[in-house]
């Protein structure tokens, strides 16, 4: 790449949370950086930067996907969606209560993009069993909770309680 | 003081402060912050080989590149600061300094040989391929295994033999007792290297306040006192200008409890330039040069009667140290971790051992969640089940049978260290009853050895050192880790508390758990008082957040200050209520009388007297405001201790493992937060989960790390991990303040032995012998295989 190309800058319009933003960016700007540095909405964290983590999951045409695996050129005409517009719609709230209540989690790191696949799952997965929620938790990493607890609370969210919730005895929940 | 009668918050699952902003996406990280307008970029030049002489650089492309604005290569980063030195007070110690950028050699893949300044991030990523460096190769030392043999090449030439540190230690007529053994059972353990991968990688920002002239530093890091220190220290920079503040950490399992190089670099260039700098990391810088962990061979042999009680224990310990002794911490501390520790529960009255740490051209390695204890004790409770299998005893019957037991307690251990109270017996049966440890036992002698299935059943029984205090710390030779930790509380004329502790977490909910500390020793309510941590310029000096400390060192150094600031407050309500100091406790934010009539006056009313803002004047002789400053220095150590109990199927065409059942139960003292507790354990848990069976660095014979991706470095997903059986006992500390243990890696100290037993255990019915992690289907097939042909 020469220095010209590497410096050449367009405009990109995209839509996030329902919102237009404009920004005179690269053409290789990742959406993960445009979304937080560009913008400045820091909820959607990047982790990896080759896809696997999946810390940086936002929803592209309401599918979540990886925002660093994404050129923010390309989803132009796209309607992108972060933690930060489904909290303010309400839409994640019982999630959210289930979390705090389950402790689902620690440093918080992995939280908003766990909470956008759950949201996501539990949309196409009323009923979940256990074994349900953890074959689609497997897409995101956590290193801080051991999923235990994340399992609890989707299962809470859900409208019952997690079967890891009543195994053991004296497990504070 | 808490009030008779009075329910606490100390003991309660307390749902945590963290919560709801972190739920928010609120939580504001190292990369979240809002960097100044005009902030440079750092990005580092990593070298590509383990081994190699800088014949030269020539950075004249990437200083031509738009957007770049400097190169430094170790002759100008030299000029800026002092190399980190870490210096171990212990003797057969040889620890050698780390340049901040390499000079003239280079010692590991990923050591930084040149960093790049750039107006914007992506244009330092592509002038760090621009840099060129032209190098002269030399054969590495990479494994544990060929360092200190004679050929091998040395990482640093004042370090002969590549043996950095080494220690001895044998009881008195060891030798003698160990020869009257009646038996000797003996395994030699390999404990692969695995790394703590936090989401978050490490970064920092660095900000020049013109205003005060001071060097305000933003780091994701678990200890801001010790960055600040040892910064100020190495730039010449007064102590007193350096503003460290840790935002919220993206987990740090002690991989953010180390100083790093481009800690120095960062704040060293933003001071050079005048200019706002700021680096993050990316996952291969993060696996190629945050810290490494484990990477060990322990070796026991111990001398039994036919009983099965150990007479005497012998250990030899070799521990990779990489390239660079790591600041505060050296290169002993796995070394000592694994050699001290490794006793554990057990009472055994002799034992020797030499501990070594070897230099090689690998990443250093450091302080990651267990240290040295997930190997001690899969040595430990690995050679207990060699034992059993030798004469014939159920393993867990031979843990019973050299357990300490309770009324052995308070107990010194065979390194003159004191258990002050435990459970090791109790965790133990009531373990093997939530495990049905008896019926699997039936169950696999039924099932036989011929199906496709093998089932295995494990245990690791193990004490977690904790909460180290100033003598912890001195008697293994750290300098630099003072051992104690402080705490402010303060009234505000408004009634309501700031505590502000010298702990940074990340992750462990301490805005919950002080808080309901505190409520309970001052008689507060505990939405009254609010806490903060992690920021220098407002938090007292201490150790911080590493090695289960914070619930023991922090929490005793809140009941401190909350006693020493609740007598002010019951003097001036005597005062004021006209009675003896005696007749006034303190209960839900008042100070109320102790005759149960409820008269009383409130925090705020004693704080308006004690800020002199009412008609009242204060009583003669006391001070205004309504602080306290107390530093706790905790015990040598507290012991928590816990069993846990993994049963697993071996799947023999595949070398498959699936966890069927796992019990813990665990014992941290006295506990502050159950919900939190739990959540340590579980975290915990999945990481050790992840190092007995998938986790692993991999270098090659040259020294290339081949791994170094989340695709390639394989953690668990919420898929690998079982539901958990747990239950707590609690035997508060009757040394440590307030009666707390910490219990922040007992989770993965218990479950890399466990479910290393465990497969072990399925897959000695055919004959095979499972001494390494991890536990891979081809490592595991191999072995099966190995012991086809042998039969």
């Amino acid at each position: 790449m020469s220095e010209q190309q590497g410096r050449q800058r367009v405009d990109v319009t995209l839509s996030i949370n329902g919102k237009s933003y404009t920004r005179h960016v690269e053409p290789r700007r990742l959406l993960a950086d445009f979304i937080r540095h560009d913008v400045g909405m820091k909820a959607t964290h990047i982790g990896c930067e080759h896809g696997v983590c999946g810390v940086c999951t936002v929803r592209i045409d309401g599918r979540t996907a990886r925002s660093c695996l994404h050129f923010a050129v390309a989803l132009q005409g796209h309607e992108i969606e972060t933690v930060e517009g489904l909290s303010a719609d309400g839409r994640l709230e019982r999630l959210q209560q289930a979390f705090h209540e389950e402790h689902a989690l620690q440093c918080g790191f992995c939280t908003p993009a766990v909470l956008l696949t759950a949201e996501e799952f539990l949309a196409e997965n009323p009923s979940p069993s256990d074994s349900d929620i953890r074959a689609a938790l497997s897409n995101n990493l956590c290193r801080c909770t051991g999923y235990t607890n994340i399992v609890k609370a989707i299962a809470r969210a859900s409208g019952r309680e997690g079967e890891a919730a009543s195994s053991g005895t004296g497990d504070a929940s | 003081m808490i009030a008779p009668g009075h329910k606490g918050n100390i003991g309660r699952p307390v749902r945590r402060r963290e919560d709801s902003y972190l739920l928010r996406g609120e939580g504001r990280f190292l990369d979240d912050i809002a960097e100044p307008k005009d902030t440079l970029f750092l990005g580092f030049v990593m070298s590509p080989h383990a081994r190699a002489e800088i014949r030269g650089i020539d950075a004249s492309e990437a200083l031509a590149l738009d957007g770049v604005v400097a190169v430094y290569t170790a002759e100008q980063m030299s000029r800026l600061t002092k190399p980190v030195h870490t210096v171990i007070d212990f003797p057969g110690y040889r620890g050698t300094p780390r340049p901040i950028l390499a000079d003239k050699v280079v010692r590991f893949v990923g050591e930084h040989v040149a960093v790049v300044v750039a107006e914007d991030a992506y244009a330092a990523q592509d002038a760090i391929d621009l840099v060129a460096v032209d190098y002269d190769l030399l054969d590495a030392t990479v494994t544990l295994e060929q360092a200190d043999q004679p050929a091998a090449p040395l990482v640093h030439d004042e370090v002969p033999g590549n043996v950095m540190f080494e220690s001895t230690f044998a009881t008195d007529s060891f030798e003698e007792t160990f020869q009257a053994g009646e038996l000797v059972v003996r395994e030699r353990f390999r404990k692969g290297r695995v790394a703590g991968v936090p989401l978050e990688p490490r970064g920092c920002l660095a900000i020049l306040d013109h205003v005060a002239d001071s060097l305000v530093f933003y780091t994701s890091t678990q200890i801001p006192h010790l960055v600040r220190t040892a910064l100020a220290d190495l730039l010449g920079l007064p102590e007193p200008k350096v503003r460290v503040v840790t935002p919220e950490v993206g987990g740090g399992f002690g991989t953010k409890a180390q100083f790093y190089t481009e800690e120095v670099a960062t704040a060293a260039i933003a001071l050079d330039l005048r200019r706002p700098v700021k680096w993050v990391q990316d996952r291969r810088e993060e696996l190629l040069t945050s810290i490494h962990a484990r990477d060990h061979i322990i070796e026991l042999e111990a001398a039994i009667d036919a009983t099965g009680r150990i007479k005497a224990l012998r250990a030899e310990i070799v521990t990779n140290a990489g390239a660079y002794s790591t600041y505060p911490f050296g290169c002993s501390l796995e070394t000592t971790g694994a050699a001290r520790m490794l006793v554990g529960p057990y009472d055994i009255r002799h034992y020797a051992y030499r501990a070594r740490s070897v230099t090689t051209n690998t990443c250093p390695s450091g302080a990651y969640r267990g240290v040295g204890q997930p190997s001690g004790f899969m040595a430990m409770e690995g050679l207990m089940d060699r034992i059993g299998r030798k004469l014939g005893i159920d393993p867990a019957e031979v843990r019973l049978r050299n357990v300490v037991k309770a009324h052995q307690l308070p107990y010194t251990n065979v390194l003159g260290v004191r258990y002050d109270t435990g459970s090791y017996e109790e965790c133990l049966r009531r373990a093997m009853v939530l495990a049905d440890y008896e019926g699997f036992r039936a169950r696999q002698a039924a099932a036989g050895d011929s199906g496709e299935i093998l089932r295995g059943i494990g245990i690791c029984n193990f004490t977690e050192v904790s909460g180290a205090g100033s003598a912890g710390w001195r008697v293994r030779g750290l300098t630099k880790v003072p051992g104690f930790d402080s705490a402010v509380v303060r009234i505000e004329p408004s009634g309501q508390i700031t505590l502000q502790v010298s702990q940074a977490a990340a992750g462990q909910g301490h805005l919950t758990t002080f808080a309901q500390v505190l409520s309970d020793y001052i008689g507060a309510r505990a939405e009254d008082v609010f806490v903060a941590e992690g920021d220098t310029a407002s938090a007292p000096y201490g150790t911080n957040t590493f090695a289960s400390r914070s619930a023991v060192a922090g929490g005793g150094a809140v009941i401190k200050a909350a006693e020493t600031l609740g007598r002010k407050i019951r003097r001036i309500a005597a005062y004021l209520l006209e009675v003896e100091l005696d007749q006034v406790e303190l209960r839900d934010s008042r100070a109320i009388l102790v005759d149960g009539s409820d008269r009383g006056v409130s925090f705020r009313e004693v704080a308006e007297v004690a800020y002199s803002m009412s008609g009242t004047p204060l009583p003669q002789g006391e001070s205004y405001g309504l602080e306290a400053l107390e530093i706790y220095d905790p015990p040598l150590a507290t012991w928590a201790n816990a069993v846990h109990i993994a049963a697993v199927a071996v799947d023999r065409r595949t070398g498959a493992v699936t966890i069927e059942d796992y019990v813990i139960v665990h014992d941290c003292g006295r506990v502050i937060n159950p919900m939190i507790v739990a959540g340590q354990i579980h975290g915990g848990t999945a990481q050790g989960i992840g190092e007995a069976l998938m986790e692993e660095i991999v270098y090659d014979p040259e020294g290339q790390l081949l791994n170094a991706n989340l695709l390639d470095y394989l953690m668990p997903t919420a898929q690998d991990i079982p539901d958990y059986k747990l239950d707590h006992i609690e035997s508060p500390s009757t040394d440590a303040l307030g009666g707390f243990k910490g219990v922040g890696e007992g989770g993965v100290i218990g479950a890399v032995p466990a479910v290393t037993n465990a497969v072990a255990d399925a897959l000695a019915r055919v004959g095979a012998n499972i001494n390494r992690t991890p536990l891979r289907p081809s490592y595991l097939l191999r072995e099966i295989d190995r012991a086809a042909a042998r039969s």
